[in-house]
């Protein structure tokens, strides 16, 4: 099926520096596409582009179908939830008779339809980012595109609305493009994942693929990758996952760092050769020794590119 | 105290005496208030909008200098428009110089830097990213600003309430521009004005009592219809 979003050598400028370089991209329908970045990746000025809001300084934007870009500020008219979400209809061109339905339709998928007649002043943070989603998802376009949609929320209102945006996403027809900071809020969204960094495109795909071998080095970090071994001609890197404490583990170390979880500790723990992060159940206290087995990681070159064949 | 006091009586009697000539006096004031203001917002509602919605090159220009109108001098506009339509002057031909329809334009000239200065700050305070979010969504530009107006309104009617205070007590431009005739565009500023001219202060007083009266009558309505729509029950707003 031909893409809805087709990106080449796109560059854009913002107060006259770059900051989104030379990205090639391209959205197929029904694909959800989660931007992951670090802060001033250039996510945001991306989304821009692709809505149309910012311009292009180089290449080119191909849109077939139309576009709605729900913008990260969830700005809501003085009125009813119910009304903001029509008054998105009416933006998008939605003729007056359909738009009680759509946009009840829309607060429903989105678990906000209790909220329809509340004045939009009386909302909490986490329902006006709900009613906020909504009214893109109400509009119904051909490729939707969200700019952090879950910015500034606490925790279980995070992850609620996480999830009640994943089924509403899962719904649409269209394509989506979702720029999230949180790696957790990609993985239960998107079919793939786009990783920016200073405004180049490091790594394009599935979640899963992405998280089991990072390209490089640099997106093995941002992903999560805090453990490293020294390796002859360059590095294992390790998530906690990869990293286990056992009485007759291979690997001797001292603990150096000890974080409180909610099933237990997270341990930093300096090794001959680098120093590696783990969960354990046990109490830790900085400076006690322990041994450690390794099962997996990804391996990298001094340059920081994936040496094929895993650890 | 015995000219306040003075004051009420005489203010007592011109209102309860027929023929004393005050109603008409109330009725010119109204009359320029209620047209200035009217012209104010005809001309400044939409210049207000497109400061405050729009993106475009010069618009902080063209804001500093709808701030900078809202001081501008009274006098200096009366001086200037009397010249202008004196009957030599480039603006004789419209007749408008010591008429009342002189004194709608010098108010006019005095309430549209009000309307558009208040009406630019209320709409560039509404909340962040609405308007960027109906544009996002394709909403036209008439859509953005009927969106703008609405938002805006308690500021767009505090607007409106200093326009219309300011054409209710001016009285620097109507004296220069109208004359300040009796019985024909004399305004209650100007008419109190007219009598500490003459020496009679509680005259003066009472028709200062009277214009007062009238602000306060006029501004109460308007701050009612202002916070009309926020009445009912007060929007709970929880934190998370």
């Amino acid at each position: 099926m031909s893409a809805l979003l087709d990106v080449s050598g796109l560059s854009v400028a913002r107060g006259g520096a770059r900051v989104v370089h030379d990205v090639d991209l391209s959205v197929a329908p029904g694909e959800v596409v989660a931007l992951l970045g670090p802060n001033g990746a250039g996510k945001s000025t991306l989304l821009e582009c692709l809505g149309g809001v910012a311009p292009a300084a180089a290449g080119s934007v191909s849109r077939h179908g139309r576009v709605a870009t729900v913008l990260q500020a969830p700005g809501l008219a003085r009125r009813t939830v119910r009304a903001n979400v029509e008054l998105a209809l009416a933006w998008w061109g939605v003729p007056r008779p359909g738009r009680r339905t759509r946009a009840m339709e829309a607060l429903e998928q989105m678990s906000a339809a209790h909220l329809a007649a509340r004045p939009s002043a009386a909302l909490s943070g986490g329902e006006r980012r709900r009613v906020h989603v909504a009214r893109g998802v109400a509009c119904r376009p051909d490729v939707l595109l969200l700019d952090e949609p879950f910015a500034g929320l606490d925790g279980e209102t995070h992850q609620s609305l996480v999830e009640d945006t994943s089924s509403a996403l899962r719904d649409a027809s269209g394509a989506v493009v979702v720029v999230v900071h949180d790696r957790a809020d990609a993985w239960a969204l998107a079919d793939r994942v786009v990783v920016l960094t200073e405004g180049r495109v490091v790594a394009d795909g599935p979640p899963r693929d992405l998280l089991a071998a990072p390209p490089t080095a640099q997106v093995a970090r941002f992903l999560g990758y805090d453990g490293h071994l020294a390796e002859s001609g360059g590095s294992l890197l390790t998530r906690p996952a990869h990293v286990r404490v056992s009485a007759d583990g291979a690997l001797a170390g001292r603990v150096v760092r000890v974080v409180g979880t909610e099933d237990g500790v997270l341990l930093d723990v300096e090794v001959a050769d680098g120093r590696l992060r783990c969960r354990d159940a046990g109490e830790w206290r900085v400076g006690d020794g322990v041994r450690l087995d390794v099962a997996g990681g990804v391996s990298y070159d001094v340059e920081g590119r994936r040496r094929t064949g895993r650890h | 105290m015995s000219f306040f006091l003075e004051g009420l009586r005489q203010a007592w009697q011109e209102i309860t005496t027929p023929g004393s000539g005050i109603w008409q006096v109330v009725r010119v004031t109204l009359q320029v208030a209620g047209v200035s203001t009217l012209a104010g917002l005809v001309i400044g509602l939409p210049i207000g909008v497109a400061l405050g919605i729009g993106r475009f090159r010069g618009r902080g220009a063209l804001l500093v200098l709808a701030n900078a109108g809202l001081g501008l001098p009274p006098v200096l506009v009366g001086v200037v428009l009397t010249l202008l339509f004196f009957p030599e002057a480039p603006l004789g031909f419209l007749r408008l110089g010591f008429s009342l329809k002189g004194v709608y334009v010098a108010q006019t000239v005095l309430a549209v830097p009000v309307v558009v200065a208040l009406t630019a700050s209320a709409i560039r305070d509404l909340p962040v990213g609405l308007l960027d979010q109906g544009r996002a969504f394709g909403a036209s530009r008439l859509a953005l600003g009927v969106l703008a107006v609405r938002e805006a309104r308690i500021g767009i009617l505090a607007a409106t309430i200093a326009a219309i205070g300011g054409g209710l007590s001016e009285v620097g431009a109507v004296v220069l521009v109208g004359g300040n005739v009796v019985g024909y565009d004399q305004t209650l500023a100007s008419a109190a004005l007219q009598r500490v001219g003459a020496g009679d202060y509680a005259g003066a007083m009472a028709v200062g009592i009277l214009l007062l009266a009238l602000i306060l009558l006029v501004v109460a309505a308007l701050t009612w219809l202002q916070y009309a729509g926020r009445r009912g029950p007060r929007a709970t707003v929880r934190a998370s």
